[in-house]
């Protein structure tokens, strides 16, 4: 293969500035969230750190196929599934506690992440999104039927895990504040390791790929290697939150972790949402979409934060109503963004931004 | 996606092999009458606007419990009630077509996919604030009467079901042959800016399209609730399913997807008999991946530019 042709000066050094304001931004924002549970010991704000934490990194794991390399999978829960039946079982059946369960986890998805991707990935459209959901359906209706090995569909209730001895700390992984820390430093990953393939070789040939597959191709780039890589590291990252999803939830079945309108769905809609190919749009998305589905599902927590009145009618008609119904917001917020800001929310801004930015300055623009 | 509480399997009397090889192949072929529908008309709307419905199964759903509501309502057999569940589903996918699927004709093809999984969402949702997500059954006189056909055991419903399916896809077949309106919508389907230059309107020719293939998803669906569980996610397998088929079939064929839909409904009834009554589902799909590992574009697409 040829050498990555250098990258055009022009375009990295006036946004230079920008992304480093950027990372000091992101890193004091991530430094606060750090002191959060120091603050605040109650357990709701902990619990949608901890459930918006893992929505970012299911949204940054999707973002890397179907972001940057285009390829928009609606089958992930495949691997989020995979990673938490990896874990799981092996506590449940061979007492490997969890933070080894985790790389399991993560090699499990990224197995089964090479087998789907050599079959999908070489499909195009709407065969490759119909291929991507009908293997996850075939691990969930698997995961079913081989009942002595899975359970079936009782699931499993996850024991607690034993206590982790480091070096100078034992963590005991019960209650909100041990998965809060690594729920956040796992969100923090995903989203660097976007950065960092959107600024390496792999990156600009993902790049390409979405833009076309055909031109890419003819560039020399070998189109099923470079999406299965990214297909690789998305499927590790998704299964390790898959994994971390079940030491948290402690109970897992296939109905839960293989499904599409709560697993699949949700990580597209979050990067789509906050605009799907960019660094911030899976942590946009994610911050705008995860409340308001936790309010719907569990009204109670806003009455927990203060926000409304304990008696108010409003938690009993959300509770009697909208809780059953909850991905009701999702599907409808799918039409709207698809219909008004295909770009996400992210995108929108950004075009915004540009605009108001560039009215007040009158000096013509370096050549 | 839950899955499905499959057709009540036909009764097996200690059947002899071949006896129960032709039973389920039976059974396969009736439920592949139903399955052709769904398929057709998911492939009608591929193939008029290049769009694909993943909301397909949500309209099947739409019509069981329409079927449902006018049974344990106003006491009408789920069949007379297609005189009604036929044109409401029309006009529901007209109106989906001219409110939100239309205006996006022209946005990439992937937000066109998640647009229609959001629709999706929103019926079966809406669906189940309507009628919770209690499982509901449509239990008429009929519904597990079968007869005897030469050693073979017909399910009732399930033939009427499969006799009303070919008689719908007959007349569709006539109607896509013979009229003017079905002429331009296979014209419009063939090529749509040749078509706007011969005066059709393609944009009617979208709201006839999407109506029919909701309305033929509506008829499936009543025809099938006196022998499935109704409950709101029940369209998640459908729309997989009508995919299948028309993938097989090779897309935006109405011919392929007539006989994807028999191969589904036999593959999957004869999966149920010979692999295991849950893995039915898990035997399509596999055969679905294999065929396109094999042929990117379906048994029987072409290859396209």
């Amino acid at each position: 293969m040829p050498a990555p042709p250098p990258l055009p000066a022009s375009a990295s050094a006036p946004r230079a500035g920008a992304r480093a304001a950027g990372t000091w931004l992101a890193a004091a924002a991530v430094a606060l969230l750090a002191l959060f549970p120091v603050l605040v010991a109650r357990p709701y704000p902990l619990h949608m750190g901890v459930v918006l934490f893992l929505a970012v990194l299911e949204a940054a794991a999707w973002n890397l196929v179907g972001g940057i390399a285009g390829q928009y999978s609606v089958g992930h829960a495949v691997y989020f599934g995979a990673g938490a039946y990896a874990a799981v079982m092996l506590l449940e059946r061979l007492g490997i506690a969890p933070w080894w369960g985790i790389w399991a986890a993560a090699l499990c998805a990224v197995l089964l992440g090479l087998v789907v991707g050599t079959i999908t990935l070489r499909l195009r459209g709407p065969y490759f999104v119909l291929a991507s959901i009908a293997a996850a359906e075939v691990a969930r209706l698997a995961v079913l039927h081989f009942r002595a090995f899975t359970h079936g569909a009782q699931g499993f209730v996850v024991a607690e895990p034993p206590v982790l001895r480091l070096p100078g700390l034992s963590l005991t992984f019960d209650g909100k504040r041990p998965f809060y820390y690594l729920t956040l430093a796992l969100a923090v990953l995903a989203v660097a390791v976007n950065r960092a393939v959107l600024r390496s070789r792999l990156g600009y040939q993902l790049l390409a790929v979405r833009e076309d597959q055909d031109a890419a191709h003819s560039l020399g780039i070998r189109l099923s290697l470079v999406k299965n890589q990214a297909l690789a590291i998305s499927a590790a990252l998704t299964g390790v939150a898959g994994a971390v999803f079940a030491g948290y939830s402690r109970f897992i079945d296939p109905d839960t972790v293989f499904s599409l309108t709560d697993v699949s769905v949700p990580m597209v809609l979050y990067c789509l949402a906050g605009g799907a190919g960019t660094v911030e749009g899976p942590v946009v998305g994610a911050l705008l979409l995860v409340p308001v589905s936790e309010a719907l599902r569990n009204p109670r927590g806003l009455v927990s934060l203060g926000l409304l009145p304990a008696g108010s009618g409003v938690v009993g008609f959300v509770e009697r109503h909208l809780s059953q119904a909850h991905q009701l917001v999702y599907g409808v917020l799918l039409v709207l963004i698809v219909l008004f800001a295909p770009e996400g929310v992210a995108g929108l801004l950004r075009r915004l931004l540009r605009r108001s930015r560039a009215r007040p300055r009158p000096a013509p623009p370096p050549a | 996606m839950r899955s499905w509480a499959g057709v009540p399997a036909p009764a097996g009397r200690g059947e002899t092999g071949m006896i129960l090889f032709l039973q389920s192949l039976l059974s396969g072929v009736l439920m592949g009458g139903v399955y052709a529908l769904v398929g057709i008309g998911l492939t009608l709307v591929f193939g008029v606007m290049r769009i694909v419905n993943f909301a397909h199964g949500e309209l099947v759903m739409l019509g069981m419990y329409l079927a449902w509501f006018l049974f344990t309502r106003l006491g009408w057999d789920p069949y007379l009630s297609l005189v009604v569940v036929a044109p409401a589903l029309f006009l529901w996918g007209a109106l989906l077509q001219a409110a939100v699927v239309g205006r996006a004709l022209h946005a990439l093809p992937e937000n066109q996919m998640l647009l229609t999984i959001g629709l999706g969402l929103a019926m079966s949702n809406a669906a189940m604030l309507a009628f919770t997500a209690d499982y509901r059954i449509l239990t008429t006189s009929y519904s597990s009467s079968g007869l005897q056909v030469l050693g073979l055991s017909v399910s009732e419903p399930m033939l009427a079901a499969f006799l009303v399916a070919v008689g719908v896809t007959a007349g569709l077949y006539l109607f896509l042959l013979r009229t003017d309106t079905g002429r331009a919508i296979r014209a419009t389907a063939q090529d749509r800016e040749a078509a706007q230059l011969m005066g059709i309107d393609v944009r009617r020719m979208s709201l006839v399209a999407f109506g029919l293939g909701a309305a033929l998803a509506g008829t499936a669906g009543a025809l099938v609730s006196p022998t499935y569980y109704i409950y709101p996610q029940v369209g998640g397998a459908f729309t997989l399913k009508a995919f299948v088929i028309v993938v097989l079939g090779g897309m935006g064929s109405v011919v392929g997807a007539t006989l994807g839909g028999l191969l589904v409904g036999v593959t999957e009834s004869l999966a149920a008999v010979y692999v295991a009554s849950d893995l039915k589902e898990l035997v399509v799909y596999s055969l679905f991946l294999l065929v396109l590992v094999a042929r990117p574009s379906g048994l029987l697409g072409k290859a396209r530019a």
